[in-house]
């Protein structure tokens, strides 16, 4: 009886960061406001979600859709054939951290698109490629943005690292979009935005006698 | 007390009018709605900041929503129909848990949609919000919420007291609680 404002408050912020259920008591209503604030809050330190795989499946045993219909198989359909390896940095499917503040940890690297059976396709005169705007390419299977710098390249795959949906390059923003959720990248493959999501797969590329590269499969 | 009379079940404006959404011909509609159920539930996580929570009612919007949905319709309605049904179950929650009527909860408290749906809509507001505050204000809900601390840190970092800390907690929240954004 008689709990203060500031302890009530603060008694579901402390369940909130430590993931708990919202547990409100008789009252609570009197600060609302403030509530419903710090359960945004609460989620914006986690950055957007996703299912869990186990809820996922338990919705879809729920519902009787197609088990295998999930998110996961179908990047995993549009890699199909290729062995990514990890890059320089290990890490969650999703290393989101903050970014401005100087004591987050970064985002997770991406990881080196390594073919089975890969070999170096053509995909075009270096010439034909502007300096800082990333191209669409094909090589195979493997679809990549490929960046030109100088007399040299660079490309990160063309799929989103979060949702499996194919990017596109906006000249104005100078950013790789995913249409499915409106995040960017830099044409490096970093993520841009308050939340970081892992940096997009590496595709290797190179120039030889003037024309562009891209080890695909 | 907390909220022993339960509000009415929520239902959708459309699906109250009987409408049925419909599906793209050749997909089945629940591997439809599953799909973009990944969306509705960042949508519920991020106004209720819970993982079990957030499931529960993603639960209760597929098992309202979806029996209602049919074959051949743009997926933009199918969305469109999700999210009426998941701002509908969020608004029963928050009137369940605060003991309100759902008219006493704001439009834009919790159940405002995205424009565009997507709960990345969700963490740029939030850091809007947080531009709009005073630099006390901000840097207890970012050391707090954002970065993990304890009261304790927080008092420490804010060279204040635990208990200095937990009121400014509070009319931090409160005073974001204000801001309105544009958009």
């Amino acid at each position: 009886m008689g709990e203060r404002p500031e302890n009530r408050v603060d008694r579901i912020v402390g369940g909130l960061l430590r993931g708990r259920r919202l547990k409100l008591r008789g009252g609570d209503a009197e600060e609302k406001e403030a509530i419903v604030m710090a359960a945004r809050l609460a989620a914006a330190r986690q950055g957007p979600q996703r299912m869990s795989p186990a809820f996922r499946q338990r919705l879809v045993k729920q519902l009787g859709a197609s088990p295998q219909e999930t998110w996961m198989t179908r990047r995993a359909a549009l890699v199909a054939g290729l062995g990514v390896v990890a890059g320089a940095v290990g890490g969650g499917l999703l290393g989101r951290s903050l970014d401005g503040g100087g004591s987050q940890p970064s985002a997770t690297a991406g990881k080196v698109v390594q073919p089975t059976n890969g070999r170096w396709i053509d995909v075009g005169a270096l010439a034909d490629f502007a300096p800082g705007q990333a191209r669409m390419v094909r090589a195979g299977a493997v679809g990549a943005f490929v960046t030109r710098d100088g007399d040299s390249v660079s490309a990160v795959s063309s799929i989103c690292s979060d949702l499996p949906c194919e990017l596109w390059w906006d000249a104005s923003q100078d950013a790789l979009v995913c249409p499915c959720h409106n995040r960017t990248f830099t044409a490096q493959g970093s993520s841009n935005g308050m939340y970081k999501l892992r940096s997009l797969d590496v595709v290797q590329a190179r120039v030889r006698e003037g024309r562009v590269e891209v080890l695909g499969a | 007390m907390t909220s022993e009379a339960r509000p009415p079940d929520p239902v959708p404006e459309a699906a109250a009018e009987g409408q049925v959404v419909e599906l793209p011909a050749g997909s089945r509609v629940t591997d439809v709605a599953i799909d973009e159920l990944e969306m509705i539930y960042a949508f519920i996580y991020s106004r209720v900041g819970n993982r079990a929570d957030a499931e529960d009612l993603t639960q209760q919007v597929a098992m309202k929503a979806i029996p209602r949905l049919r074959q051949g319709a743009p997926a933009s309605a199918v969305r469109g129909y999700l999210f009426a049904t998941a701002r509908s179950v969020l608004g029963g929650f928050w009137s369940t848990r605060l003991g309100l009527s759902e008219s006493e909860l704001h439009e834009d408290l919790a159940m405002a949609m995205p424009q565009g749906g997507y709960s990345e809509e969700s963490v740029e507001r939030v850091r809007r919000i947080l531009e709009q505050l005073s630099d006390n204000y901000r840097r207890v809900l970012e050391l707090r919420f954002l970065h993990g601390y304890s009261l304790k840190e927080v008092a420490v970092e804010m060279r204040s007291t635990v208990g200095a800390v937990k009121v400014m907690q509070l009319r931090a929240l409160r005073a974001a609680a204000k801001v309105r954004l544009d958009g």
